[in-house]
């Protein structure tokens, strides 16, 4: 038998039972709607919850921090430039950029407004090296300039990252000069001596000579000194610096996990947007499967609906099977025959689920979006979040899926049709 | 002539609950190639076991039946289907055509599991439905054909595939005298061109119509084998 001659009994087969046909698949795509949906939804949260610990930082690098030894196990070790020295030979490492946070800034101030950002300590060509890009000037050359993070200019008037909106005000800060106020608290000693001691106040003035692009929220909200500058403020006084953090470039994002897990051996602390991002995607991996076997629940009833429609037509048909069989099919091409009407079963149930699910998406994408527009002030700032979304993979899975079962739920059915014995067959009225 | 069914010690037993039911104890029948063979015998004699085990339908629980040659006690399903397919061509009481395909789609059906091409198949098919006279009613359904129309069509399906023998179980049997005599005049035509019948009847005057030979069979043995109406 030719596969277009198995294609037109088939479809001639289905044609004379339509609303049987019509109610089987209708419980078809109700099981691979649920499962769709389901599945997306979980698809739709992870991609929301994992672009924005995209936020965290870019996906090759890496924030190593002093351990503590009750987590670790280790003993505590610190950064300084020997560690760097030792971080920049280790294996899939590009780069390493010591960062010196300042401590002691009291506030930033430019004419009457004021805001007190973070100032971190890099040296200028690492800034480079690790992608940070000028959305306008250059970097730093000297003690006394400073680039800022390119929601800075926006603090200063009392507009945090995230809170912005699309016609917020912004100062153009670029060649201007701002006033840093650096507080030094006294020492223990001194405290001891004296509880009275006043904490002295020193003022520095610097130059804005570059804005960078935006990045993620760390990096928007800083403002970037020099490292000698950053060492300055914080009081410091010897020639070996340590730093509170170094940030470590992969060579790819995928060696980062291997790096960290090195670093964590070392005894240090590590943190990077990738390894959560790995690992919030391993949770939603199994949100997935849950949705998806919640749905699949449906699809268990739309199967046994196929397998009693597929039985009750060979129970009607007993009689074509036995003048079929006498005009010489085989059983093979029998239960062709009715596993391809239950695979058709399945592939209209796939598409016509695909279909209603990806409206279905649509519209409650649509109703969750306008009711957040509705219920935050920003709302139509960022771009509106996806919390169902159908990945290709999910499409093509949700059809291939539906066709299986079908075909399965055919399996009994049709090999009892096969095996039927043709006088028997032809005997029945 | 050269023999185109050799049925040799045929038997067939049922087995229902306790009883073993004795259908054919022993029959021997050579059926030569051009020949209609009828035959006769009352209900429950074993001439439609006989006709269904020769067809590939049903088992001899012993014996031989060889058709061109292959002993059909030796085949398997799949070889039995194909038997079916390409040497025996059914006609039956009650028609049994099936009634959502035209004329056309069930003279068809054969050459359909036979994997002939669409376009020869429908030449194959209406020639064969011309040959009975039905050229002009390709497109109908069998609901739309008398009865003696319908059987025509199963005619025209038994011999699309140019098997080695036709097996008709009671082709009249359905059908009013002139209807039924129309049959037997194109089983007549048929054979005419060189096809082979092996036709069961309880109805002598079918049997003397067409039968080269009258094979009679009671309680699942030959009784008595003498010259037909068209010897």
């Amino acid at each position: 038998m030719r596969p277009r001659d198995l294609i037109f009994l088939v479809v001639s087969n289905l044609r004379r039972m339509k609303l049987r046909l019509a109610l089987t698949t209708l419980g078809v795509v109700i099981g691979t709607s649920a499962i769709v949906l389901m599945v997306s939804l979980g698809v739709g949260l992870q991609r929301s919850v994992v672009d924005s610990l995209g936020e965290l930082g870019a996906a090759t690098h890496i924030t190593v921090m002093t351990g503590y030894e009750g987590i670790t196990g280790a003993e505590s070790k610190s950064l300084d430039d020997r560690t760097v020295a030792q971080f920049e030979d280790m294996e899939h490492v590009d780069s390493v950029m010591p960062i010196v946070t300042v401590m002691s800034v009291q506030e930033l101030a430019y004419k009457k407004n004021s805001t007190n950002a973070n100032i971190q300590g890099v040296a200028p060509h690492k800034l480079e090296e690790f992608g940070y890009k000028l959305a306008e000037g250059r970097f730093a050359r000297t003690d006394s300039e400073i680039v800022l993070g390119a929601a800075v200019p926006a603090m200063f008037l009392g507009v945090f990252p995230g809170s912005e909106t699309a016609n917020q005000p912004s100062l153009d800060l670029l060649g201007k000069r701002i006033v840093a106020t650096v507080v030094e608290y006294p020492s223990e000693e001194a405290y001891a001596q004296n509880p009275m001691t006043e904490p002295t106040e020193r003022t520095y003035k610097l130059t804005v000579v570059g804005i960078l692009e935006k990045a993620d929220m760390g990096t928007d909200s800083s403002v970037y000194t020099t490292l000698d500058a950053a060492l300055e403020y914080n009081g410091a006084t010897t020639r070996r610096p340590t730093y509170e953090t170094v940030t470590v470039k992969a060579d790819s994002a995928e060696a980062v996990a291997d790096i960290e897990k090195a670093l964590v051996a070392e005894g240090f602390q590590t943190f990077s947007a990738r390894s959560i991002q790995d690992a919030t995607s391993q949770i939603f991996i199994i949100v997935q499967v849950v949705l998806g076997a919640l749905g699949g629940i449906a699809m268990i009833v739309a199967a046994l609906g196929i397998a009693n429609t597929m039985t009750m037509s060979i129970y009607e048909r007993t009689r074509e099977i036995g003048i079929m069989k006498a005009v010489g099919a085989s059983n093979r091409q029998i239960k062709r025959v009715f596993l391809g009407e239950a695979a058709v079963i399945g592939v209209f149930g796939g598409l016509g689920g695909l279909a209603f699910s990806s409206a279905g998406a649509a519209l409650a994408n649509l109703f969750l979006q306008s009711m957040i527009a509705a219920s935050t002030p920003t709302g139509g700032a960022s771009e509106p979040t996806n919390f169902f979304y159908i990945p290709l993979w999910l499409a093509i899975f949700a059809v291939a899926f539906a066709t299986g079962i079908g075909l399965l739920s055919g399996v009994l059915p049709a090999v009892r049709a096969a095996n039927l014995d043709p006088l028997v067959a032809l005997r029945h009225e | 002539m050269t023999v185109a069914v050799d049925v040799r010690d045929l038997r067939k037993q049922y087995t229902m609950g306790e009883t073993v039911l004795d259908v054919l104890r022993g029959v021997d029948l050579t059926i030569e190639h051009g020949e209609v063979v009828c035959v006769m015998g009352p209900s429950g004699s074993g001439k439609s076991t006989l006709l269904n085990i020769v067809g590939g339908l049903d088992r001899p629980s012993g014996g031989a039946v060889v058709v061109d040659g292959d002993d059909l006690a030796a085949m398997d399903d799949e070889r039995l289907a194909d038997y079916r397919r390409h040497q025996v061509g059914f006609v039956f009481q009650s028609f049994n055509l099936i009634p959502t395909l035209s004329a056309l789609g069930n003279v068809e059906l054969p050459l359909v599991f036979a994997g002939v091409a669409r376009a020869d198949r429908a030449v194959q098919a209406a020639s064969a439905l011309e040959s009975v006279g039905l050229g002009l009613r390709l497109d109908h359904k069998p609901t739309e054909l008398s009865g003696g129309e319908q059987q025509r069509v199963a005619v025209a399906r038994a011999v699309v595939n140019g098997p080695a023998i036709i097996l008709a179980d009671e082709p009249t049997g359905n059908l009013d005298t002139t209807t039924g005599h129309e049959i037997l005049e194109l089983i007549k035509a048929m054979n005419a061109e060189g096809r082979t019948f092996l036709i069961t009847t309880h109805d002598r005057a079918v049997a003397e119509a067409v039968a080269h030979r009258i094979v009679y069979i009671i309680d699942g043995s030959v009784v008595k084998i003498e010259q037909g109406g068209v010897a």
